[in-house]
């Protein structure tokens, strides 16, 4: 733990989650480094260790079907890499549609899908039971379904990350928090800490949820907004349900896990900003588990376990944020992830790693670069397919 | 899919079936018994008319139900898929196992998800059943109709004052002149919200599988506590029981054991040795021996072992030895013959509603738990909610009692609610303290130690987490599942952070306590699907 202290890491990133983890990984991989993690928190204790550890590839837009794409490979592989096993099980993704309007949209997703030579499917409702036996068709117009889409278990994921970290020698500092960014004429010099100040010419911006708070601590105004989502568990269950499901009415959607817990959220509105913590509510409990007996009416005796939120960092179109920012050279941007930070964490993270380094990547910069909100003129069709 | 679950051996009231093997664990299909009587542990649990894991000990099961066993195939008594527990005495990792090969891991994931879960899915006769609830307010909502709670309640009736009663257990006497609601669980306290009509809005699952929420003005919290378990190799094994196990579960109608080993030295050991007199065959205490408790059984000729290690229980399908060791580390362990092991020694105050709530909380070393912080009155840290009895530090009947009147004189008369201070540091310990420390360096074994029962989380993958440098009880229990079982870490949180604290060398309270999440017993979807709408806010 103490062997990156002696030398100035070259690049802090600042938050401890899966997507900071990964980065920092892909950083010593390519000699990047030296790399140091701050978290304020324990392991796990934002979103990474708080979302539904689904894993989709059906997207409104092309580019985010081929970033997902990339990412499913890298699950798949994860646990020979990493050695530990995030069970990744790629029993599908089904969407269902409540009118012909949500239809066409769903259709339009396929399309993207299959544009990127995925094997989307368009559903009637009498296809549905095939992929979900135990639902209720009362109200379901149609669907989509993507065989590789799929769930993990989030946890595993970040122990393997954070055990690669340190064996490429890595620091991870857990319990510290960023209380400052350091800049010198112009450009990041380290960040402040409630432990000491932290050299680095690199700081990337990896807090999740409270990435527009590190932001402003840089003196940087973003359009980012942390939204706080709720999930509840069941008690586990036999394996009833391979697939993800998600109406898109309600954006209610549930999975089961390898533990037979069915797990599943729906938003219901909260004040944005990370302020009220990340507790639960009566009003998800109640509106979820009517979502969700509505449309699997068997479920209704099982037993809700738990209950808890976390938050989304969204931002105003749809697509996350990666590379340098223009105003604050050495500050860099790994941020804006939605809910789906995880889930593409494996591909996100390859980028992040090259721009902190300085290096192109291939992300297209009007889609998601940092400078693109200040551009007033700019004209590009958003990802709006947030749900799950 | 799951087979069918086969029908029970001995089906019939709850009565009898309690008194027999009712399931097998989810991963090793390990025999299990009832083990707590108090519907928290996941041993009673079957299948009834069609709906999964319903809780025997509490559930009145009618005779012409149908009850099928659900976590074993053929049956509970012969399983089958046992051989798991035989294959891998040290355990199957499925956090690094199961990785390669590539091709192979669909099948894997098949094979491992079958032995997760416990029962199957509710039949198709329990479609839909969402049970409408109803909104209920209360200037004040008492919480446990226990000597406090009760106390409580009858003093702010006779203030003229009439509180709202819930009460967990059925058929428990009215207090006259106060509305009560039996066989109802307080099971989501969230922080008060000024601007609406009343502050409180707490939710509560009934026994009709109905929830219902209560508005109150001022909450007061009086829930009582539990008895613990305890961690030696076979803990989960049948004939493990906690002592209010014990007092429920084994009745003269249906003993449960005849020669039993109390494990506790204080009060609560003494109540269950006077309880079964002639069936306790040992005193074994962790550390010193009470004076009454040492009277009694040397009245009634019981052996004393105190200061003594219990490393495990010994027997196959239930206990039929228990295994012991002097504190010291010098003599050899020892083993005495006994059909039951009875866990009394220590009592938890149940702490959700707190941690929910928002107040502050505590580690209070004299138990080995965490209580809210509270002040005169019985006031806690968030204003207009109260803690009465047990959980504000009262767990003698006399003492709850006291406690309990002392909150409704706050509540009906001018008494300003004031913020409590913490308590200063304390003196006493509770009985397990460096308890774990010499069971480690002594080893249980031999067999498993399941720490997590729920889950069959055993005990060398929470060194192996500690060993590899994950830190704090948050992060132990995402690395090994443990408290995120069906008994929400009731039987397995408390000896975790004990055990954690020696293998960090920090306090307990830097170990950490996992965030409280609602709700405090698995409460049904149908029932919060039921729910009435929030009260909105006031204009």
């Amino acid at each position: 733990m103490s062997e990156g202290r002696s030398r100035t890491p070259r690049v802090c990133i600042v938050g401890g989650g899966i997507v900071g983890l990964f980065s920092a990984y892909h950083l010593l991989r390519a000699g990047g480094g030296p790399v140091v993690v701050l978290d304020r928190g324990f392991l796990s204790a934002g979103a990474s260790g708080r979302n539904g550890g689904g894993v989709r590839q059906q997207w409104e837009t092309r580019v985010t079907v081929r970033l997902m794409r990339e990412a499913v490979g890298e699950w798949r592989r994860f646990g020979r890499e990493f050695g530990t096993n995030v069970w990744f099980r790629q029993g599908g993704y089904l969407f269902l549609a409540a009118n012909a309007a949500e239809r066409t949209r769903l259709r339009q997703v396929v399309e993207a899908v299959r544009a990127e030579g995925l094997d989307g499917r368009v559903l009637d409702p009498s296809q549905v039971p095939k992929f979900a036996p135990s639902l209720s068709l009362d109200g379901v117009a149609g669907g989509t379904f993507l065989r590789t889409d799929g769930t993990l278990y989030p946890f595993p994921a970040i122990w393997g990350v954070y055990e690669a970290v340190r064996a490429l020698g890595g620091e991870v500092r857990l319990g510290v928090e960023v209380t400052g960014v350091r800049t010198q004429d112009g450009r990041v010099v380290g960040v402040q800490t409630n432990a000491g100040p932290v050299d680095a010419p690199v700081v990337v911006n990896a807090a999740g949820g409270w990435s527009s708070d590190v932001s402003r601590l840089a003196g940087l105004s973003v359009p980012n907004v942390a939204s706080r989502h709720e999930i509840l568990a069941t008690e586990p269950l036999k394996p009833f349900l391979d697939p993800m499901v998600i109406r898109l009415s309600d954006g209610m959607y549930f999975s089961q896990t390898m533990r037979g817990e069915v797990v599943g959220g729906l938003t219901v509105p909260h004040p944005s900003g990370t302020r009220a913590g990340m507790p639960t509510s009566p009003d998800f409990l109640r509106a979820m588990s009517r979502s969700l007996v509505r449309l699997v009416p068997r479920l209704a005796p099982v037993g809700v376990l738990r209950a808890w939120s976390g938050f989304y960092d969204d931002t105003p179109d749809g697509f996350p944020v990666i590379g340098e920012d223009p105003r604050l050279p050495g500050f860099v941007h790994a941020n804006g992830f939605g809910g789906h930070g995880f889930m593409l964490s494996p591909a996100s993270s390859k980028r992040v790693a090259k721009a902190a380094m300085g290096e192109p990547t291939d992300l297209d910069p009007a889609l998601f670069s940092p400078g693109r909100f200040l551009d007033p003129n700019r004209r590009t069709a958003p990802e709006s397919l947030q749900p799950g | 899919m799951a087979p069918e679950p086969p029908p029970l051996e001995a089906p019939g009231s709850s009565g009898t079936i309690l008194g027999s093997l009712l399931t097998r664990s989810t991963r090793y299909h390990r025999p299990r018994a009832p083990f707590c009587g108090v519907g928290y542990c996941t041993n009673c649990l079957v299948r009834v008319d069609g709906v999964p894991n319903v809780r025997a000990c509490r559930t009145p099961i009618p005779p012409t139900a149908k009850v099928e066993v659900e976590n074993a195939w053929p049956s509970a008594r012969f399983d089958l898929l046992a051989a798991f527990d035989i294959a891998f005495p040290k355990g199957i990792d499925t956090l690094h196992g199961f990785r390669r090969p590539a091709f192979a891991t669909p099948w894997f994931q098949r094979v491992v998800r079958r032995l997760a879960g416990t029962g199957t899915i509710p039949s198709p006769a329990s479609a839909g059943l969402v049970r409408p609830g109803r909104a209920v307010e209360a200037k004040t909502a008492v919480i446990g109709a226990g000597a406090a709670g009760r106390a409580c309640a009858e003093r702010l009736v006779a203030a003229g004052d009439p509180p709202v009663l819930l009460e967990r257990e059925p058929g428990l006497a009215p207090v006259p002149g106060a509305e009560m609601f039996s066989g109802t669980t307080a099971v989501f306290l969230p922080p008060p919200q000024d601007g609406r009509a009343h502050r409180f809005e707490l939710i509560a699952s009934r026994s009709d599988g109905s929830a219902i929420s209560v508005r109150a003005d001022r909450v007061v919290v009086a829930v009582g506590g539990y008895d613990a378990s305890l961690w030696f190799a076979g803990s989960d094994r049948p004939g493990v029981l906690t002592a209010e196990g014990a007092e429920r579960l084994s009745t003269p109608a249906s003993p449960r054991f005849a020669h039993a080993v109390v494990f506790g030295g204080g009060k609560r050991a003494l109540e269950i040795l006077e309880r079964f007199d002639g069936k306790v065959d040992a005193v074994v205490a962790p550390g010193t021996i009470a004076p009454e408790l040492a009277r009694r059984a040397s009245e009634l000729d019981v052996p004393l072992y105190p200061r003594t290690l219990l490393l495990g229980a010994v027997g196959r399908r239930r206990v039929e030895k228990v295994r012991l060791a002097r504190r010291g580390g010098e003599a050899p362990p020892f083993e005495v013959e006994a059909d039951a092991i009875v866990l009394a020694h220590r009592r938890l105050p149940h702490p959700q509603l707190f941690f929910q709530a928002g107040a502050r909380t505590f580690w209070r070393p004299d138990v080995g738990a965490y209580g809210p912080v509270v002040g005169a009155g019985g006031a806690t840290t968030v204003p207009g909610l109260y803690a009465a009895g047990e959980v504000a530090g009262a767990p003698e009947m006399e003492d709850a009692r006291r406690s309990g009147g002392a909150v409704a004189d706050a509540l009906v008369g001018a008494v300003p609610w004031s913020a409590p201070v913490a308590a200063g540091p304390s003196e006493a310990h509770h009985e397990l303290e460096g308890y774990y420390q010499e069971l480690l360096s002594v080893g249980p074994g031999p067999g498993k130690v399941v720490v997590c029962p729920c889950e069959d989380v055993l005990l060398p993958e929470l060194l192996d987490a500690t060993d590899r440098g994950y830190r704090g009880i948050e992060v132990i229990k995402r690395y090994t599942g443990v408290g995120t079982g069906l008994c929400q870490g009731r039987y397995c949180l408390p000896e975790a952070l004990l055990v954690l604290a020696q293998r960090e060398r920090r306090p307990v309270p830097e170990v950490g306590y996992i965030t409280q999440r609602p709700p405090v017993v698995p409460t049904a979807l149908g029932a919060l699907a039921g729910l009435p709408e929030s009260e909105g806010s006031a204009p």
